[in-house]
């Protein structure tokens, strides 16, 4: 919880149908300030999709969302992102033709930060991010895994960010790098307090990161807990297993 | 340093020119100078924000007749109808990049067609407000048939315009409008409101439009709607990608050449467009950043022929991968 008591992010009854499929039904969802979440499911159990009605991309059907008490569903990405709201993509959305410098700069210039502060943020967060020696270079130049790293820093740039959605941070990255994403998310939870929900498969870093997890199935949240507590949930099991 | 020296020696040789040409070349300079002006304008759009309109040649003609036709209907002063015809193409630029903007890729290019298309049609139907097909007597601006100072206030018109759009895409503006061209959707989840910069896009480029369809108006003193026809648009398109698309030189370097090469062949006008057309589906083909990219690649050449190495593009990613094994 926050100062005031409410949670950070508070979801309550958020439904989204694509025509005929119903993607998220009834989902609440409390998020306190400085958790690190683990939202884990099955292909298709609807995370991306929280994801996306979280950040503005896709419109809700029903529902609402509070971030540090002020709705924030049927605002425009900008506008939450403007709110301290970032995310990371699956696969991940860079800037291609523009340098990984540029690619850092986007976040912090659509705020009140000047050029040179904001060069200065940059620059001290690309080499947090290890990718000093490529920072003018073009993105599209990156590995799949620097482009995940620098999807990472580059949401750190937003200086109102009390909110970071990293959708599959670690697939298909190298184990250095994995372990370079990790210790990055540790340190800005710690100690800059960031609250983080991280959407993966894999369990075992779930189980290392997060202080909570959340079990999506078919659009519901059918458990939630300590790792301990949802691995050992019959409902989560049958949906691992294809129940 | 040396690029600083290069552009100032252009500029000195752009000044002089004119003391040295007889009228009609000095005639086709300034419009190409026009085009210049047109096709700078049209990278900001097309090129630096990727949204591909193609209305904005019909931006110049609003902006012509706008001006043409209050300066005769009403008897205002030159300068008056010249810049009240500017503050009309920001309220049309403005309404039509709110009405169509959240569109994307074909369908942005399908309704600002369909707009130039609505706007061309009117001049034609409307002919005894328009003057129709006949076209409409335009003041001059310096009230002389004389090319030099036109030339030299479209060279004036083409250095702003320049210079204008380089300090756009050096601000944070740039930045967003890159952003939006790359991905919108990650520009909008970073912070970016990409309908408002569209917009400004389209209305910075729409109203430049419209300046230097104003001006070429009051220097040609003839405008018809045949500057609304779609072939106007596509050589704009030309310039811009055979000189270099998201290149600030890129759009001088298409139009200056192609209307160069356009003037020489002018005696063989039956063979004129098919060697401009091949000569695009050449760039297109070998060269798709145009001849900037060309030109880039030939220095590149030039170099490694005199002992410079290229660099292992693996360098960088190598020294990340050997620090991140350190870590």
């Amino acid at each position: 919880m926050n100062g005031d008591g409410h949670p950070l992010l508070d979801i309550k009854n958020l439904v989204k149908d694509f025509g005929g499929l119903r993607a998220v039904n009834n989902v609440s969802l409390r998020i306190r300030e400085g958790e690190i979440r683990g939202l884990i499911g099955p292909n298709g159990s609807g995370k991306t999709t929280m994801i996306n009605l979280i950040t503005g991309i896709y419109k809700i059907d029903h529902g609402t969302i509070y971030f540090s008490g002020d709705r924030i569903d049927g605002l425009q990405p900008n506008v939450i992102a403007g709110k301290g709201v970032m995310r990371t993509f699956q696969i991940s959305r860079i800037f291609r033709d523009m340098t990984v410098l540029e690619n850092m700069m986007v976040p912090a210039l659509t705020q009140d930060q000047n050029m040179a502060e904001a060069k200065a943020l940059a620059e001290e967060l690309i080499e947090f991010g290890l990718l000093t020696r490529l920072k003018n270079e073009p993105a599209k130049n990156l590995s799949g895994g620097q482009n995940m790293l620098l999807q990472l820093v580059r949401g750190f740039m937003n200086k109102k960010l009390r909110l970071y959605l990293l959708d599959e941070p670690f697939a298909g990255v190298h184990q250095v790098i994995k372990g370079v994403i990790l210790r990055t998310i540790k340190k800005m939870n710690e100690e800059k307090g960031i609250t983080f929900i991280v959407v993966s498969h894999e369990l075992t870093t779930i189980q290392y990161l997060c202080h909570q997890i959340s079990v999506l199935h078919r659009g519901e949240i059918i458990s939630q807990g300590t790792m301990e507590e949802v691995a050992n949930d019959p409902q989560v099991i049958d949906a691992y297993l294809g129940g | 340093m040396l690029k600083g020296l290069g552009l100032i020696l252009l500029l000195s040789i752009a000044v002089i020119l004119p003391f040295f040409l007889k009228d009609y070349w000095v005639y086709s300079l300034t419009i190409t100078l026009y085009y210049v002006v047109m096709a700078v304008a049209w990278n900001l759009l097309g090129g630096y924000t990727g949204q591909f309109s193609l209305s904005h040649h019909t931006f110049a003609v609003i902006g012509s007749y706008t001006s043409a036709l209050l300066i005769i209907k009403t008897g205002i002063p030159l300068w008056m109808g010249m810049v009240s015809s500017w503050m009309f193409n920001v309220l049309i630029s403005v309404l039509l990049g709110i009405l169509c903007l959240r569109m994307r890729g074909i369908y942005l290019a399908l309704t600002t067609w369909a707009f130039a298309e609505i706007v061309k049609t009117y001049i034609r139907m409307d002919f005894e407000f328009t003057g129709g097909d006949r076209g409409l007597k335009a003041p001059l601006f310096f009230k002389t048939m004389d090319p030099v100072p036109y030339y030299y206030l479209f060279l004036a018109l083409a250095v702003i315009t320049i210079i204008v759009i380089a300090v756009i895409m050096r601000s944070r503006i740039g930045y967003y409008l890159r952003a939006i061209r790359n991905d919108e959707v990650a520009a909008q989840a970073m912070g970016v409101n990409t309908v408002r910069w569209k917009v400004f896009a389209f209305m910075a480029a729409s109203v430049i439009a419209s300046v230097a369809g104003t001006f070429y108006g009051h220097f040609t003193g003839l405008i018809s709607p045949v500057s609304g026809e779609f072939y106007e648009m596509a050589l704009i398109i030309i310039f811009v990608v055979i000189g270099g698309m998201r290149s600030q030189s890129g759009p001088v370097v298409g139009a200056v050449s192609v209307r160069f090469l356009a003037e020489v062949l002018k005696k063989w006008p039956e063979v004129r467009m098919v060697i401009l057309a091949a000569l695009v589906i050449l760039i297109m083909r070998f060269f798709n950043g145009g001849l900037m990219e060309f030109l880039r690649q030939g220095y590149q050449r030039v170099r490694q022929r005199k002992g410079a190495q290229p660099v292992s593009a693996y360098q960088e990613t190598d020294k990340t991968n050997a620090m991140l094994e350190k870590k």
